[in-house]
C-alpha cells in the first residue's frame, strides 16, 4: 500500500473510531498545466499543484463533508466533521454507500502528461497550421491544457483503490476577419497520437470559409451539427440523465424511463473509457466506473445513479457517484452510417453549424432553451455551402431535437473545450430536421 | 495563513531576473448546505488555502500555485513561474501600467458574525423557506436550495512594495422551484448575495421572495397570455435591467476582451480598435449611464483593493449614452496607454487575476415609478427573466420574461407568458427614454476565464422604459 493510500485510510479509520457509520476519503494529488495564447502569442503559462482529501461522513443518516489540505491536521478535521454530523439533520433519502471489495482495471494514464516538455511548441505549430489554411493575417487564440492526477480512495464499506487520470486538451479559435472565425479542438487522455495542428487546421479552414458573413434569416432548417456543436448537445442531454437532476426537474427526462425520447437511430452511452479526458476506473464511492447505455434506439434506458439515488429509484448504482449528485463522465453517441459528405448532400436548404455557446433554459422540464451558434455558420443549398452567416440563435426544445435526429455520421471526435460547460464527449456529425433559428430585431 | 512564507516566496522571486513579481495568498473558509425537496442532502464545512506567484520576465508572464505551505514548494512554484514567463518569447513584450504601491489592511464588518450562527440555525433557516413554500397550496413539484457563508482572507505582496491584507465575509443563497399546474411546469430561480454577516438574512426575506415566485409561476400557467409580436414599449424591472447591463455593457467594456485575450473562450467585444464603436462613440440614449462600482457597501461584488493591489473605484462605462471607460487591469491599461481602474479579480489562489466586473448597474434617473408606466399606451412590463444569452461580442442578446404583464393605458393588466426580447445592444440602450429613481440589485456569479472563474457580482438598476422595441 502506498504511503498516501495509507494516510487516506487513516482518515477513514479515524472517522469510524469516532462512531461514524459511513466514511469515504478521496485524496487527489493533481498537477495541472495550461498555456493560454491570443493574437498568435502566449499570454500566460500556468501551473497549479493541488493536494487535497475530500472526506464524506455519515452518522445516523446525517451527511456531512469536508476538504482536508493538510495531513498534519487530520485528527482535528475528522473530529470537527463528526461533531458537525451530530448537529446536522437526518437525510431520510440517504441510502448508504457501496459495500464490498471491487477489482479495478489498471489505469492507462500517460505519465508524459505529468509535466509536458515545451508546451509552447504545440501552440506555435498549431497557430502556423491555422495560418496556412486561412492566410498569414489569421489571428488565433486558445489554450493547451494538461492534467495528471493521482487518486487514492478508501471507503469504510470496503472499496479501496488507486487510480491515475491524465488528459490533454488543445483548443483554438482562429479569426480570418473580425467576424469570421473557426474553432478546432484536440482532446485525449494520452500524448500518443495527439496532434494540435489538426485543431489548428480545422480552425483555419472554417475561418477561411466563414469570411464576409451575411446576417442570417429566421426560420426552420435542416441542420448539420459539427462534432464541436454536437459535443455541447451531448453534454446537455447527458447531464439531464443524472438522477439528481431528474429529482429536481433540471431534466427533460422526468418520468420518461422506458419511453421513446429520441429518434430510432439515436443511441447514447456514458463511458469513462481510457481514451477519454474523463477516464477513471472507479467512481466517488469506489464502484468500478463503467459504460451505461442511456438511450438505446431512441428509448430512455436508465438514469445515472449513486447508491442513494439508486435506492430511491429502486435500482442499482450505475457507478456514477458524485456523493450527493450522480454525474455523467463522457457521453458517446453511437456512430451512424453516413459519411460527412453524404450528410451534406442530403440537405437541400439548411445550415451547417460548427460551434455554439451560452446555452440557457427557459424551462429544463419542458426543454425550452436557446443557444448561440458561433464561429462558422453556413447556409447549405443543394448539398453545398453557399454562404457564411452571422447573428443567429438556435431557439428550440431539447427533447424535440432528440426526436428530430435524422442522420449520424460514421466519423466521431473526442470533444471538450471551455464552451462545453460539463463533461467531454465522443461526438459525430448530426443531421437534424426542423431546427428553429431566430435572430435579433 | 503563513505570511512569512509568502514574503519568502516574493523575496525568492525577486532574486531572479524578473521585471515584476507578486505573491497572493488566499484562504477560503466555507460552510454550506444543499437541500432538495425538503431533504437536507449534505452539510459541508472546509477551509481551502494556498498561494500563487505571478512573474513578469522577458515580457512574458508565468503563474504557479500550490496549497502546500512549505519553503520547498514555494521555491518550486517560483521556479516554474519564472520558467514559464521566459518560455512565452513574445514579439510584443507585456508591460504593466505604472501604479503607486499600496499598504493597506481592509475588512468588511459583520453586524452579526456568521461564525456565531450554528449549523442548526442555518439548516432551520432553509427548512423554513421550504415549509413556507409547501404550505402555500401550490403544486411545487421540485424545490432545490443552496445556502452558504464564506470568509475570504487574502495577503498580497509585490515587488513594488505593495502589502495588502483583507478579510471579506459573504453570505450567498440560491433557490430553484418548479410549479406544476394542469400538468404544465414552469420554473424560477433566484440568487441572493451579500458582503457582510448574518444580517443579510433579515434584508433578503428569502421565503417571501420565493413565495412570490411560486405564485407568479402558478398565475402565468393559469392566466398567462401570449404576446402579439410587434413593436411596442417595454418596461424592464431591475432584474432585467441588471442582466442587460451586465451582459451588454459590463462584458463588452472589459479591456482584455477588447484586446482579444479572451478570444477563444468568452469571446471578443463589439468594441475594438479602429472599429465602429470606441471611447466617445454613442451606444445608447442620453438617459443611460451605467456604472461598475466595487465600493457599493455590502454588495456581493464588494472589494476595496483588487488582486493587483489597485484601489477600487467606480467606473463609468456608458455615460449619458456614450462609451466612456473600459474595465482595466495593469496589463490592459499599459496596452491602451492609461492606468488601471482596479478591475483585476481572482476567485482563488490557483487562478490568475483577470479583468472582471464587480457591481454593474444603471444609474438612477428622475422618474417616479408611476410616471414610467403612465405614459405607456400599449406595452409589456418584464419584471424578471429566466432564459437569457448573448453572443460572444456582446451585441445580439435575448431575454425571456418569467414575470411579465401587459401594460394598457398606463395600467398593468394580464400576465404575459414568456415574452421575448431579442435585439442588439445598440437598439436596446438607444430605446431607453425614462429611468426611475430607485436602484435595486440582484446577485450572481459571473462566469469568465479558463479555467472558469465564477465571481460574485451585483447586477441592477431602476425601472427603465424602452420605446418601440420588437417583443415576441
Amino acid at each position: 500500500m502506498s504511503d498516501i493510500l495509507a494516510k487516506t485510510e487513516q482518515i477513514v479509520k479515524k472517522g469510524k473510531a469516532l462512531g461514524a457509520d459511513d466514511v469515504i476519503a478521496k485524496t487527489v494529488f493533481g498537477r495541472y498545466r495550461q498555456t493560454r495564447f491570443s493574437n498568435n502569442q502566449i499570454d500566460i503559462s500556468i501551473a497549479w499543484n493541488d493536494y487535497a482529501t475530500d472526506v464524506f461522513l455519515t452518522w445516523k443518516n446525517r451527511v456531512v463533508a469536508t476538504l482536508i489540505r493538510n495531513f498534519q491536521k487530520v485528527d482535528e478535521s475528522v473530529k470537527n466533521l463528526f461533531n458537525l454530523a451530530k448537529v446536522s439533520k437526518e437525510n431520510p433519502q440517504y441510502g448508504g454507500i457501496a459495500k464490498g471489495k471491487f477489482h479495478y482495471q489498471k489505469s492507462k494514464a500517460d505519465r508524459a502528461l505529468e509535466n509536458l516538455e515545451n508546451p509552447a511548441k504545440y501552440v506555435f505549430e498549431a497557430v502556423e497550421a491555422a495560418r496556412k489554411e486561412a492566410g498569414p493575417d489569421t489571428n488565433a487564440g486558445g489554450i493547451l491544457f494538461t492534467k495528471f492526477e493521482d487518486v487514492y480512495l478508501v471507503s469504510s464499506e470496503g472499496p479501496m483503490g488507486e487510480d491515475s487520470r491524465s488528459a490533454i486538451e488543445f483548443s483554438m479559435r482562429a479569426f480570418s476577419q473580425k467576424e469570421a472565425s473557426g474553432h478546432g479542438v484536440e482532446c485525449s487522455s494520452t500524448i500518443k497520437g495527439f496532434d494540435a495542428t489538426r485543431a489548428g487546421r480545422k480552425a483555419g479552414e472554417i475561418a477561411k470559409q466563414a469570411k464576409n458573413p451575411k446576417a442570417g434569416m429566421e426560420g426552420r432548417y435542416d441542420v448539420v451539427f459539427d462534432p464541436l456543436f454536437a459535443g455541447a448537445l451531448l453534454d446537455m442531454w447527458g447531464s439531464m440523465t443524472s438522477a439528481y437532476n431528474v429529482m429536481v426537474q433540471l431534466s427533460i427526462f422526468v418520468n420518461k424511463l422506458g419511453q421513446k425520447v429520441a429518434s430510432d437511430i439515436v443511441t447514447i452511452r456514458d463511458t469513462p473509457a481510457a481514451y477519454s479526458m474523463a477516464n477513471r476506473v472507479f467512481d466517488d464511492e469506489g464502484v468500478p466506473a463503467r459504460e451505461n447505455v442511456l438511450i438505446s434506439k431512441g428509448v430512455l434506458k436508465t438514469y445515472l445513479h449513486n447508491t442513494s439515488t439508486a435506492k430511491i429509484f429502486k435500482t442499482e448504482t450505475t457507478g456514477n457517484a458524485g456523493l450527493v449528485a450522480p454525474t455523467h463522465w463522457n457521453i458517446e453517441m453511437d456512430a451512424g452510417d453516413m459519411s460527412r459528405d453524404e450528410m451534406f448532400h442530403g440537405v437541400k436548404h439548411g445550415l451547417y453549424l460548427t460551434n455554439t455557446w451560452y446555452t440557457r433554459f427557459q424551462n429544463y422540464a419542458t426543454g425550452d432553451f436557446s443557444t448561440i451558434p458561433r464561429d462558422g455558420i453556413f447556409l447549405i443549398e443543394n448539398g453545398e455551402i453557399k454562404q457564411s452567416w452571422k447573428e443567429i440563435r438556435l431557439s428550440d426544445n431539447a427533447l424535440k431535437m432528440l426526436s428530430n435526429v435524422v442522420g449520424i455520421s460514421k466519423q466521431r471526435q473526442h470533444i471538450h473545450w471551455w464552451g462545453v460547460e460539463g463533461q467531454p464527449s465522443l461526438a459525430p456529425y448530426i443531421l437534424m430536421k426542423d431546427v428553429q433559428i431566430t435572430r435579433p430585431k | 495563513m503563513d505570511k512569512e512564507l509568502v514574503d519568502f516566496a516574493l523575496n525568492y522571486a525577486v532574486g531572479k531576473k524578473v521585471e515584476y513579481a507578486e505573491v497572493r495568498a488566499h484562504s477560503e473558509d466555507d460552510e454550506g448546505l444543499v437541500m432538495k425537496n425538503g431533504v437536507l442532502d449534505a452539510y459541508s464545512k472546509a477551509v481551502d488555502s494556498g498561494f500563487c506567484v505571478r512573474i513578469l520576465a522577458e515580457g512574458g508572464i508565468g503563474f504557479a500555485s500550490t496549497n502546500k505551505w512549505t519553503k520547498e514548494e514555494a521555491r518550486t512554484i517560483v521556479n516554474i513561474a519564472y520558467k514559464y514567463a521566459r518560455m512565452a518569447k513574445r514579439r510584443d513584450k507585456i508591460v504593466f501600467a505604472e501604479e503607486k504601491s499600496a499598504q493597506a489592511n481592509w475588512k468588511v464588518p459583520e453586524k452579526k458574525k456568521t461564525k456565531d450562527v450554528s449549523p442548526q440555525t442555518r439548516i432551520e433557516t432553509v427548512m423554513e423557506v421550504d415549509k413556507a413554500l409547501t404550505s402555500l397550496g401550490i403544486n411545487i413539484a421540485a424545490r432545490m436550495f443552496g445556502f452558504g457563508t464564506s470568509l475570504t482572507e487574502k495577503y498580497f505582496v509585490n515587488s513594488e512594495g505593495s502589502v495588502i491584507s483583507s478579510s471579506l465575509p459573504r453570505v450567498g443563497a440560491y433557490g430553484f422551484i418548479t410549479v406544476v399546474e394542469n400538468g404544465k411546469p414552469e420554473q424560477a430561480s433566484k440568487s441572493f448575495g451579500y458582503a457582510g454577516g448574518w444580517e443579510a438574512l433579515e434584508e433578503w426575506n428569502i421565503a417571501e421572495q420565493m413565495i412570490h415566485e411560486a405564485k407568479v409561476l402558478q398565475r402565468v400557467i393559469k392566466e398567462g397570455k401570449a404576446v402579439k409580436p410587434g413593436k411596442m414599449d417595454l418596461v424592464c424591472g431591475p432584474e432585467v435591467t441588471g442582466i442587460a447591463t451586465h451582459e451588454s455593457c459590463g462584458h463588452p467594456m472589459e479591456a482584455d476582451r477588447i484586446l482579444g485575450r479572451e478570444m477563444s473562450q468568452a469571446g471578443k467585444s463589439f468594441i475594438y480598435p479602429n472599429g465602429p464603436f470606441w471611447l466617445g462613440t454613442k451606444i445608447g440614449s442620453p438617459a443611460v449611464t451605467i456604472v461598475d462600482d466595487p465600493t457599493v457597501p455590502n454588495s456581493y461584488g464588494y472589494y476595496k483593493y483588487d488582486d493587483e493591489g489597485i484601489r477600487a473605484e467606480p467606473r463609468y462605462l456608458y455615460k449619458n449614452g456614450v462609451i466612456n471607460e473600459f474595465l482595466h487591469n495593469r496589463e490592459t491599461a499599459a496596452k491602451m496607454g492609461t492606468r488601471s481602474n482596479g478591475a483585476s479579480r481572482a476567485v482563488s489562489y490557483d487562478r490568475e487575476a483577470i479583468v472582471r466586473m464587480a457591481n454593474t448597474f444603471v444609474q438612477p434617473g428622475d422618474f417616479n415609478e408611476e410616471e414610467i408606466f403612465e405614459d405607456v399606451k400599449q406595452g409589456i412590463y418584464m419584471r424578471s427573466f429566466m432564459e437569457w444569452n448573448i453572443d460572444d461580442v456582446r451585441f445580439n442578446q435575448r431575454y425571456v420574461g418569467r414575470e411579465a404583464y401587459c401594460i394598457e393605458k398606463g395600467e398593468l393588466t394580464d400576465p404575459i407568458a414568456r415574452p421575448v426580447i431579442e435585439t442588439s445592444t445598440q437598439i436596446f440602450w438607444s430605446a431607453v427614454d425614462a429611468v426611475s429613481k430607485k436602484v435595486e440589485y440582484d446577485s450572481g456569479s459571473c462566469g469568465k476565464g479558463d479555467p472558469m472563474q465564477g465571481i460574485p457580482v451585483y447586477m441592477g438598476g431602476p425601472l427603465i422604459r424602452l420605446r418601440e422595441v420588437y417583443v415576441k
